[in-house]
């Protein structure tokens, strides 16, 4: 498998607190790379990095071999980004909404119909797509989201906590969507607190504390390694 | 271009919202209603006016003095009662607001040049406009009678020589210059005109430069409360774009609510002051005021707007910047309020200081605060002051290329997201 994605020796300052140490890993074409750990270990800030928002203090991040310090926009015509707090625009209906996103990345008519089209098909809200999103319950502001994130079929979609804030039936449907995007090609980041989720989703992790990767491997061989039944038993063990 | 337009397209969406048009309708009819209320109240405070006269002396005099008050528009109502304290309580009664009482040997007292009091009683049973007007009407109307009845005596005594020369036998033929201008008519009367008619001017760029910035400011808050920034700055877009569309939005959007405000004021004022330009022509000043240059014409409108328009992309590319520094909407409308300070001191200089005879500092800040160009561009523009007007718009310009070059710059590092006002504990993701 090409990695598509390169983080090397990746490190970043908030002021003088340093909240990743040097980090490395790789995700490739057609991976989930799941990034797991506690609060304030580092996910957030990594995926922010990757997605252009922040720009590292030390190391070296490239995708399909561009540099993100010197190119990061080309960096944003290939990913999209789905932050764990996010929202959509109050005072613009649903459609409104993915056609004002799509217009950033399709080059005609044809291409924003089809996705349109296709985040239709992953929100799956019905009318309620002609309501503005201000009136939408969380979890319909997530799928809304999860659909803009998807529809244009980024080569590496960045999810932070994608099933963050969504009951136990959109969570499987999220899960089975991100599942069905990987196997077409999009590779996939993600961070989440939710060991079982990450389990079930990734094709490898990194277990990061403290703005360290602490290991990384697929769920099966960091079990055998650890000697343990789950990620969470995996990620104690880790720890100690 | 087609994506800054469809970001400049979501940003007037986002900002035009109902609860906006709302707020723009019920102030343009507040306005309206209260210019509306002011001049009703200033009619009837103009037409006829019962008052009360209780005469004690039913001379020949009393009888033309109060012949002369039905034609300066009052309607007198004879008191039956000829003491004085039942008098005021009958009048009390009535729907007169004042009792003018005519002593006793008042004609006499004429006759013989000795001063005589009359009295009036004004019953203020409102504090509004009416209320105040008849004691008001009733002086000019005393003050006619002195005029008539000291004429009157001096023809007897001098019939020889009119009695306007004998009372003011020094006349004076005023003119007014402005830098080599020069037309005849009243210092007090032109600067007065002047005032009245620029009066709107500060206001107007006052509320254009307050709405704009709110606008830009509240749309960079509204981004970050609703966790929408972090999406759109992942997107294929330049963040200068990002932060020109934001500024344009607002400054558009901000510009039509100034201007329908303005519709409203007006109204506002109108119901106060009347028609000043028709007040103008009645007093014979406009003729003056053309004549001395000091009426704005298309030349003059042009400056104005260019001033305006480049104070306006200054306060947005401020308004800008402190928006990054807001968490939320509510902290946004708290960092405003510097701009509005920054605003608000070239105005009020503006309406009621001379800038040349400020002291040094004042001078110096007055200056140096960039919205103070537009507002003194019209003082200036009168006095063919180029130069300071030349500058002003070359300061605010060159303050608005920093301004943005360091907005541009915020929104291009992390400094977007990172940098905040907090009034609250500081708290970081990781």
């Amino acid at each position: 498998m090409d990695n598509v994605l390169k983080v090397a020796g990746l490190r970043k300052f908030y002021g003088g607190l340093e909240a990743l140490k040097g980090i490395d890993f790789e995700v490739g074409r057609g991976e989930i790379f799941a990034l797991i750990g506690p609060n304030g270990a580092g996910k957030t800030t990594a995926l922010r990095i990757v997605a252009t928002l922040l720009s590292p203090s030390d190391g070296k991040v490239t995708f399909l071999g561009y540099d993100l310090k010197k190119q990061p926009e080309k960096f944003r015509e290939k990913i999209s980004y789905l932050p764990e707090e996010a929202g959509a625009y109050k005072n613009l209906k649903g459609t409104d909404y993915l056609k004002f996103m799509a217009k950033f990345y399709a080059k005609s008519d044809k291409e924003l119909g089809e996705f349109i089209k296709r985040a239709q098909d992953i929100a799956d809200l019905g009318t309620r797509l002609n309501e503005k999103a201000g009136t939408y319950s969380k979890g319909m502001t997530r799928k809304l989201l999860l659909a803009r994130a998807l529809m244009t079929r980024p080569d590496l979609a960045i999810l932070d906590e994608p099933t963050s804030g969504l009951d136990v039936i959109n969570a499987l449907e999220v899960r089975e969507i991100v599942k069905r995007f990987a196997k077409e090609g999009i590779s996939v980041l993600l961070s989440s607190h939710n060991m079982l989720e990450i389990e079930f989703l990734s094709d490898r992790v990194g277990l990061i504390d403290k703005g360290r990767i602490l290991d990384t491997g697929t769920p099966e061989v960091l079990k055998e390694k650890y000697k343990a039944r789950n990620l969470e038993e995996v990620f104690r063990s880790a720890l100690q | 271009m087609n994506k800054f337009l469809n970001l400049l397209y979501k940003e007037i969406k986002e900002l035009v919202t109902l609860q906006l048009l709302i707020s723009l309708l019920f102030t343009i009819f507040l306005f309206y209603f209260i210019g509306q209320m002011a001049k009703t109240e200033m009619k009837k405070a103009m037409r006829t006016q019962k008052i009360a006269v209780l005469n004690l002396d039913d001379s020949p005099f009393s009888e033309q003095l109060i012949g002369n008050l039905k034609t300066a528009n009052f309607e007198p109502q004879m008191v039956k009662e000829r003491d004085k304290q039942r008098a005021i309580d009958e009048t009390k009664a009535t729907d007169a607001n004042l009792l003018l009482v005519i002593p006793q040997g008042f004609g006499q007292s004429l006759e013989t040049q000795e001063i005589k009091e009359i009295e009036t009683y004004s019953y203020l049973r409102t504090f509004s406009l009416v209320g105040s007007r008849s004691s008001v009407i009733i002086n000019a109307v005393i003050k006619a009678i002195n005029e008539y009845l000291s004429n009157d005596y001096l023809k007897k005594k001098i019939p020889d020589l009119s009695p306007e020369k004998i009372k003011n036998p020094i006349k004076s033929k005023d003119f007014v210059i402005v830098k080599d201008r020069m037309a005849e008519g009243k210092a007090e009367a032109v600067a007065g005109f002047v005032s009245s008619q620029s009066l709107f001017v500060p206001i107007i760029l006052m509320m254009m430069i307050i709405y704009a910035s709110q606008m830009v400011i509240s749309a960079i808050a509204m981004e970050k409360q609703n966790k929408t920034l972090e999406t759109l700055l992942t997107v294929p877009i330049s963040r200068t774009s990002i932060v020109t569309a934001k500024m344009f939005a607002s400054g558009i959007v901000g510009l039509i609510s100034a201007v329908i405000y303005m519709f409203g004021f007006r109204y506002y004022m109108s119901g106060f002051m009347g028609d000043i330009s028709q007040a103008a022509a009645a007093s014979g000043v406009t003729g003056v005021i053309q004549k001395l240059g000091l009426a704005l014409d298309t030349k003059g409108f042009i400056i104005l707007g260019i001033s305006l328009f480049i104070a306006i992309l200054v306060a947005l590319a401020l308004a800008t910047i402190l928006g990054v520094l807001a968490e939320d909407y509510r902290s946004a409308q708290s960092l405003l309020l510097p701009l509005m300070f920054l605003v608000m001191i070239p105005y009020f200089l503006s309406m009621f200081a001379d800038p040349k005879t400020l002291s040094l500092p004042a001078k110096i800040l007055l200056y140096a605060i960039p919205f103070s160009h537009p507002f003194l561009t019209t003082q200036n523009l009168f006095l063919e002051n180029y130069g300071a007007i030349v500058y002003g718009i070359l300061y605010m310009i060159a303050v608005f290329i920093v301004l943005i070059i360091v907005a541009a710059r915020i929104f291009s590092t992390d400094k977007v997201l990172t940098m905040k006002l907090k009034f609250r504990k500081k708290k970081v993701q990781f």
